[in-house]
Order: structure tokens, then C-alpha cells, then sequence
């Protein structure tokens, strides 16, 4: 039975959307491993129209019964919502851009053997090279996805794709000091996941984070890296490109389409099919044709990112950015793989030029930012003090300021770039700002 | 065949020390009303088994949304057990528990499911109606979500224990904009406790007369200067203190890695100074068993300025040669339990609010926050969505965008003033999972310890 007819008897529109996954993973621990597991979930989502009244289902499970149930319940729904005068309709048929995205498809048949092995080899490394350290945290494994988009206008798209993970979170402990957890992680569209990137990383970090420093300064240059970046900007930048919001008026860029926003080193686009993006979509959340979306070009705002909702009521149609919540089975607005193009610095030189300044690795409370005016105030952490071009101790301090001035001091992009899955996903390479106002909590 | 057949016939077919199956059906109903437009009105079904096995002294877990693939997963989570042993040195012990076949019941009065969903939503549309009133809004954003259904716990132990699994919960989001600029504000309450009946007492007026004044405050705040500074801290400042700062300390697995560890029996605050995770009237992390089948009982992590007690699951409390006290906690099936808190509080001292402020020159009087965050060096951050400039005593103008921070073990010693008072804020914590805890406490007064970002 085609489960789309069967909700045209009661929808004017309908979109049936389902979601599987699949992931295996370890997880470690105190210097080892604490759990193996192996979790699948499928979800199915629909989402139906009826005199523009919307009524959506979700349910853990992609049997036939269920969704025609689910139908029906997502029918009642409708009836009690109220009509929504804007709505325009579910898209049409698209035409998906024809890109080559490799896909590794012996993720799938990796078994825990192989991250339990990961892992244990990274653990007996970090333990011999340092033996104040412990392995607080971490995981490996993969995860694979497929998802189908139907809908009552001829939309049908099934799209799979996954990748592999591995990250620590490592701890010191030397004399009274205790270390901040240290992190580092690599992420990857293939099975060549291996550990050393990782464990030389959070090494090298760890033996700079015993020597603990006082800020001591009010300003300075500060080198922020992609996590923390991605930590900042997804928070306090990315909400203010929602096309949404453009058409509300409660963004800070309304209007502002054409002018140029920040430093001319800053170029940012949402590009799914980017070589580090493990989320390579041809298609967003309703089945629209995802693209790369060029967002700032040279520090000029070129446009906002589009649902087909918003993308119809402003008149601009949708960008392919219709992202879904498995929570509520709305589409909201959304980056598929947020980039900042890299520069052509390495970030030795930038470091080894920066007399006094600050390395920042993470950011504590960037989700405490405010996403309407782009005020931010976090506390970094871990981060490191640099004197003469080299990096001293570590340090903590308080950053408070606003990203749209953030992002016009721009001194230097580093020509390396890190996939970040953390709050979405992304491509960051690492950014020196100049003169910074910080306010010292080390002392 | 059912639940009870199949943990039977994995007791008899699986090698294994220890196995357990948590399984759920919940209904759930999440209704957003953004700016006179529904745009999700949903129904969810949630339902599934997740499955712990310790064998060969490791952990494995494995989830399915399917009963006829629970035994399946019963050997998959017996399969990742034994490739876990081989990345461990020690085996995994189990503190032991009490053994209980039980059913808690709800407590609510007016279920959710009794509620026709027409005045849910009249309800909402109200409260919009009513925020909407004030010329500063710009944007609303209501979150309403409802769940009902049943929880189980089957262990080869012969922990028999079924739950109701009933709360409610609304979060607003509000966008103002005045000649000064953008400023936002959010609120969230909710109950597993309390059910429909919530909105009696958080009643239409009493939610938008309190988003309205932390949005004006936001809006017509001036930007702090930045730097150390003395603060008298609100009951939900001081409840996310209790938890961002203090309690992630204090949950086992990360007090195993923190200055807590060595802490546990010392002095760490002045002796008027006492902090719990306890079960408190209509706390949002209630609960009268965690999800291993251990009795809750209340913990006393700090009592008399002594860093006294931390909170565990089973694994931990083995390890630390301690008796578990219920704050394993699994967000759903689809993962395992881990160590969380449920409420937590700083308990009430003799002081007034004016006695508090007296005789700071120069501080902030900060009320409500916008989300924290906790290291494992005892840094923490606390964003400020409500505070206010103290001077020669008195509440002065607002401030706004801004957060505070410190080394949560330094600022402890700073306390100096606990007051008579007591308020609970409900909200959600995430540690890889999403919790829903309460926090609160009374006003207190720090004298130092505590950083206050700003552009200033």
C-alpha cells in the first residue's frame, strides 16, 4: 500500500519522512573501557496539511501499520490546529545536484573489536608518555544513517552516508594542580580513523596545562581554535543567518544583505559536500535540493539560509536548508556543514609571532550567549598563555564581547581546518584576533 | 511472550553477571505557538527496550525500538560486553542494593492525557496574547510538551520495578527590541510531580509578568564593568551554582577526576554554609528509585561547610566503597543510565535580603541565567539573563549580556552570608544526556571569588 495515497485521504499535502540509524560505539573511562554498545532506532515523521492546519506524528518504528496509525493521529492534530495563512505548500519535485560523494561503506562492518583496539592502544600510549595523566573520557565508533523524504508532490529521496569518531578528554593531576579536561577528536567520512593526531594533541596540551598562569591582562591577541570558534559561532551567529528571522526583524544582519559585516579574511558557507563533511546531503529534511550557500564572501553578507516555509513567505524560496527536529518532527532552519574558508598561515607561525596573547582551545558557556544581538560572555577554558612566540602555561579567563566586532579584527586564518561535530556540523580552521578585553579568574 | 519470559530466558542463555532491560512507552504531545502560527503540533510515540549486560567484568548496551528484536539485543549487549573486557584492567563490581518489586504510581492530580487539547492550546494562545501586550516584544516562541506513559525495569537480579512516566513542561523564548536594541529572555518550568495543575499556580499573568521583567531588564541593562566584584546571588543564581559549580563536581564520575576527590571529609566552605541533592517539594529530578532500581535518598554534599557526600550509581559506589544513592539516570532506552543530579540545593541560613546587601559600595545582585557550564578544574560560567548593580547598598540599574564565572572551590570560601529564604528553579541538564533537575536555594552573598564578564 503507497503510504502516501493512503494520507491523501486525509491530508491536502503530506510528507512522510523516516529516519534510521545505526551506531556502534565505545566508550572509555578512567583509563579504560567503560561500555560497548550497539544501538539502531528508526523514526518515522509525518507531517501533513489539511486547510492549512498542520499535523505531524512521530514514532519509533517504520512499520506500515504504525505510520497509517500514525496518519491518522497526525490528521486529529491538524484538525485542532488553527489555519496558518501563510502556508504555501510542501515543495515540489527537485532536481539533486549529481555529486561524487565517496562513501565508505565497510563503516557499517566495523565491529567494536576494532574501536575497543583504538582505544586501548590510545590510553596505553597517553599512560606510558605521561604518567600524571588519566584518561577521564572519550569514545570511538560509527555511526550510519538513512533517510528517506516522501511526499505528496513527487518527492522520494533516499540518501545514506556515515562516518567514524574518536575522541579523549584527558585529565592531569601533578601536585595540587588539576588540569582542565583536555580534548581533542578526529572525525572522518572512512574507516582510517586512527589515534595519533589525537593522543600527540592532548599531549603536547597537557604538559602546558601543570604550569598554571594568572591572565594578568586586560587585553590581548588571541588565537581561538575550531572548537572553540565553532563553539562561539553557533551560538551567537549562525541563529542570526536564519531566514526566519530576516523576515521577523529580530536579526542584527536584516537588511543587511550586500554590506560588508566583517574582516575581508572571513569568508563562510554551508557546503554538505566539503571534503571533511560527514554529512554529504543531496537533499534537506523536506526532500528540497540541498547546495552550498555562501553566507559571507570577503567578510560580505551575501544571504540568508532558507526552509521552504520562510523561503516562500519572503519570496526568496528555500535554500535547502530545512533541517528537522526528531523531538517535534518540524522543520526549523539550519546549516548542513557550516565552513570558514581556511587561510594560508600555519599555525606555528601565527603562534611563534604572537609576543603576548592567548591560545584558546574551548570555551565554557557559549550556549549562554545571546543569539539576538550577538552578545557573548564565556569563560575560556582550557587555554594557554603564549609569551615570545611560544606557549608558556595554561590559564583561565573570562572573554565578554560581541561577535559581529569579534569577526572584523581578524589578524590571521591558519591553512589548516578541523571537522567539528559538536553542536553541528562544520569545517574551522583556527583564527588570531587582535586585541581582545578579557578579564583574568586564574590567579 | 513478554518482558518477564525474556529476562528469564536470558538468565538461563547468557553468560553474564548481571543483565537489565529498561523498556518505555511514552505518548507525548509538543505544541510550539511562535507569533500566532503553530508550527508544530505534534503526537510522538516513543517505545523501546534499552539493554545493559555486565559480563566478563565489562559493560555492554545495546537498544531497539523492537520487542520481537529484544533477545537480539540481549546478545548484542552481551557480544559489546565482551569486547569491552578486553580494553579493561580491573572488572566492573556492583555495590549491592536492596532487590524491590514495586510500581510507583503518579502523583499528579490532572494528567495530562485529561486534558483536551483545546485548552492547551487556549492556554498558550493567552499567554502570547498576554506577553504580546508589553511594546518591547518583538518575537514569542511557547514550547509545550506533555508525556504519559509507563517505564519498566526488569533485572536478572529480580528487580521488578514499573513506573508512571507523566510530566509536563513549557519553555518561552522571548525577542525584545527597544531604542537601545535586541534583548532576549527565557523561562522554562514544568513538573513530574504536578501535573495540568501547574498552570494554576504558574498561571497566565504570573509567566508573563516574570518574562517581562528579565526582558526589561535585558533591555534597558547597561553593560557591566568587567572584573571581581561582591555578588548576592538569587535563589535560581544560586540553585545553577549549586549545580554548574558544585554538583557535576560531586557526581562520582567526574569527582574521580577533580579537586573533590581529595576533598570528600574536609572543610571546603565556612561551617553556615550546607548544600544537598535531595528529594524537594515538586523538584523536576523526583524520583522514588534511579534507573539501576536504587532507592533515591537525599545526599548531603556539603553539611556544615564539610564536603561530606557525593552522588553515585552502583559502579561507583563499589569503587568508592560507598552505599549507592539512586542518581543513575538514563534520558530513555536508547541509552545507558550515567550519574546525575536531580535537585540540587543550597540549604536556608538566618539572613534577610537587606542584611545582604549592606554595606557593598560597588557589587552586582544578579537573579536568573541563561544556561552554565562546569570543568573539571572547578572553573565554572553561569550566563546572567536578570541582574542588577548594587550600590551603597541598594538595587541600582540592570545589566545586560553578560555572566559570571570563578573556581568554584575558591569561591566557596567566600561565602559570607546565607539567607533566610528559599526558591527552586526547573530545568534541564545536559551531560551527553538531557535530565531534567531543579535547582535552588536561598539569596547569598559572596564576597569575593566570583568574576563578572562585560564589554566595560
Amino acid at each position: 500500500m503507497n503510504l502516501i495515497r493512503y494520507g491523501e485521504k486525509f491530508f491536502d499535502e503530506i510528507e512522510i519522512a523516516i529516519y534510521r540509524k545505526r551506531n556502534v560505539g565505545v566508550d572509555v573511562e578512567l583509563n579504560q573501557v567503560a561500555l560497548s554498545s550497539l544501538s539502531e532506532r528508526t523514526v518515522s515523521v509525518i507531517r501533513g496539511m489539511k486547510d492549512k492546519r498542520i499535523g505531524i506524528y512521530v514514532v519509533d518504528s517504520d512499520d506500515e501499520g504504525e505510520i497509517r496509525k500514525g496518519i491518522e493521529i497526525a490528521a486529529k492534530n491538524a484538525k485542532n490546529n488553527e489555519r496558518d495563512e501563510r502556508w504555501q505548500g510542501l515543495p515540489g519535485e527537485q532536481k539533486y545536484e549529481d555529486v561524487s560523494i565517496d562513501l565508505d561503506y565497510s563503516i557499517k562492518s566495523l565491529s567494536p573489536d576494532f574501536f575497543v583496539e583504538l582505544a586501548n592502544e590510545a590510553m596505553r600510549e597517553i599512560n606510558k608518555r605521561d604518567k600524571n595523566a588519566m584518561v577521564a573520557g572519550g569514545a570511538s565508533g560509527f555511526q550510519w544513517f538513512e533517510n528517506r523524504i516522501m511526499n505528496s508532490h513527487g518527492i522520494d529521496v533516499l540518501q545514506e552516508f556515515g562516518g567514524t569518531f574518536f575522541y579523549l578528554f584527558v585529565v592531569g593531576r601533578k601536585g595540587n594542580v588539576v588540569t582542565p579536561g583536555i580534548v581533542d577528536f578526529e572525525v572522518r567520512r572512512d574507516s582510517k580513523i586512527t589515534k595519533d593526531a589525537v593522543v600527540n594533541s592532548i599531549l603536547e596540551k597537557l604538559q602546558y596545562a601543570y604550569n598554571v598562569k594568572g591572565a594578568n591582562k586586560t587585553e590581548g591577541n588571541i588565537l581561538i581554535e575550531p572548537l572553540a570558534l565553532a563553539e562561539l559561532l553557533y551560538f551567537t551567529l549562525l541563529p542570526a543567518v536564519n531566514g526566519e528571522r530576516k523576515v521577523k526583524n529580530t536579526t542584527p544582519l536584516a537588511n543587511r544583505v550586500g554590506e560588508r559585516i566583517f574582516s575581508e579574511k572571513i569568508t563562510i558557507y554551508d557546503d554538505p559536500w566539503h571534503p571533511m563533511s560527514t554529512n554529504p546531503v543531496i537533499a534537506d529534511d523536506e526532500g528540497v535540493a540541498a547546495r552550498r550557500n555562501v553566507i559571507f564572501d570577503k567578510g560580505v553578507f551575501k544571504g540568508f539560509l532558507w526552509n521552504s516555509y520562510w523561503g516562500n513567505i519572503s519570496g526568496e524560496g528555500s535554500t535547502g536548508n530545512g533541517i528537522r527536529s526528531l523531538s517535534t518532527g518540524g522543520i526549523g532552519i539550519g546549516a548542513h556543514n557550516l565552513v570558514i574558508e581556511k587561510g594560508n598561515k600555519r599555525k606555528e607561525d601565527i603562534i611563534g609571532e604572537i609576543e603576548e596573547g592567548f591560545l584558546i582551545s574551548a570555551f565554557q558557556g557559549a550556549h549562554s550567549s545571546n543569539p539576538d544581538t550577538g552578545d557573548f560572555s564565556v569563560v575560556a577554558n582550557p587555554a594557554f598563555k603564549i609569551e615570545n612566540g611560544e606557549i608558556v602555561g595554561s590559564t583561565v579567563f573570562m572573554m565578554s564581547g560581541n561577535v559581529y566586532e569579534l569577526l572584523k579584527n581578524v589578524e590571521e586564518i591558519s591553512d589548516t581546518e578541523k571537522k567539528i561535530v559538536m553542536m553541528g556540523n562544520g569545517v574551522f580552521p583556527d583564527i588570531l584576533f587582535r586585541d581582545v578585553k578579557i578579564a583574568p579568574v586564574s590567579k | 511472550m513478554d518482558v518477564e519470559d525474556v529476562i528469564k530466558w536470558a538468565e538461563k542463555n547468557i553468560e553474564a553477571e548481571y543483565i537489565e532491560i529498561r523498556g518505555e512507552e511514552i505518548s507525548k504531545m509538543n505544541i510550539e505557538l511562535k507569533d500566532g502560527i503553530f508550527p508544530t503540533f505534534t503526537s510522538l510515540k516513543l517505545s523501546g527496550f534499552g539493554v545493559r549486560v555486565l559480563a566478563k567484568g565489562a559493560w555492554g548496551f545495546s537498544s531497539t525500538n523492537r520487542f520481537e528484536k529484544l533477545k537480539e539485543s540481549i546478545e548484542n549487549a552481551y557480544k559489546m560486553a565482551k569486547a569491552a573486557s578486553y580494553g579493561r584492567y580491573e572488572e566492573v563490581e556492583l555495590a549491592d542494593i536492596k532487590i524491590v518489586e514495586d510500581e510507583v504510581r503518579s502523583k499528579m492530580k490532572i494528567k495530562p492525557t485529561q486534558v483536551d487539547v483545546d485548552e492547551k492550546v487556549e492556554r498558550m494562545k493567552d499567554l502570547e496574547k498576554k506577553l504580546k501586550e508589553a511594546k518591547e516584544v518583538a518575537s514569542t516562541q511557547i514550547r509545550y510538551e506533555d508525556a504519559s506513559g509507563k517505564k519498566i525495569l526488569y533485572t536478572s537480579e529480580g528487580t521488578r520495578i514499573v513506573w508512571d512516566m507523566d510530566y509536563v513542561w513549557q519553555y518561552i523564548w522571548l525577542t525584545g527590541k527597544n531604542e537601545k536594541g535586541f534583548a532576549s529572555a527565557r523561562d522554562e518550568i514544568g513538573s513530574v510531580d504536578v501535573g495540568w495543575e501547574l498552570f494554576q499556580e504558574e498561571d497566565v499573568d504570573t509567566i508573563a509578568n516574570r518574562m517581562m521583567k528579565k526582558l526589561r531588564a535585558q533591555l534597558n541593562g547597561v553593560q557591566p564593568k568587567r572584573g571581581e566584584y561582591p555578588i548576592v546571588a538569587g535563589p535560581i543564581m544560586v540553585g545553577i551554582i549549586a549545580h554548574e559549580a558544585l554538583g557535576h563536581l560531586a557526581e562520582a564520575d567526574l569527582t574521580i577526576n577533580s579537586p573533590f576527590r581529595d576533598l570528600i571529609g574536609k572543610k571546603i566552605a565556612p561551617e553556615f554554609v550546607s548544600m544537598s541533592d535531595r528529594i524537594v517539594e515538586n523538584g523536576f529530578g523526583n524520583n522514588v528509585y534511579d534507573d539501576e532500581g536504587t532507592k533515591v535518598r537525599d545526599v548531603h554534599i556539603i553539611k556544615n561547610g564539610i564536603l561530606t557526600e557525593i552522588m553515585l550509581n552502583r559502579e561507583y559506589a563499589a569503587k568508592f566503597g560507598m552505599e549507592p544513592n539512586g542518581h543513575a539516570r538514563a534520558e530513555n532506552y536508547m541509552v545507558p543510565p550515567i550519574i546525575r543530579m536531580r535537585n540540587t540545593v543550597f540549604e536556608k541560613g538566618d539572613y534577610s535580603f537587606e542584611e545582604l546587601l549592606e554595606g557593598i559600595k560597588f557589587g552586582y545582585y544578579v537573579v536568573d541565567f541563561r544556561g552554565g557550564q562546569a570543568e573539571l578544574n572547578s572553573s565554572f560560567q553561569v550566563g546572567v539573563q536578570e541582574g542588577y548593580i548594587i550600590r551603597n547598598g541598594e538595587i541600582a540599574e540592570s545589566i545586560r549580556d553578560t555572566s559570571i564565572s570563578g573556581i568554584a572551590i575558591e569561591a566557596l570560601k567566600h561565602i559570607s552570608a546565607v539567607g533566610k529564604d528559599f526558591g527552586l528553579e526547573m530545568g534541564r541538564c545536559g551531560k551527553g544526556q538531557t535530565a531534567f533537575v531543579s535547582s535552588g536555594g536561598p539569596h547569598m552573598r559572596f564576597d569575593k571569588g566570583i568574576v563578572v564578564g562585560g564589554q566595560q
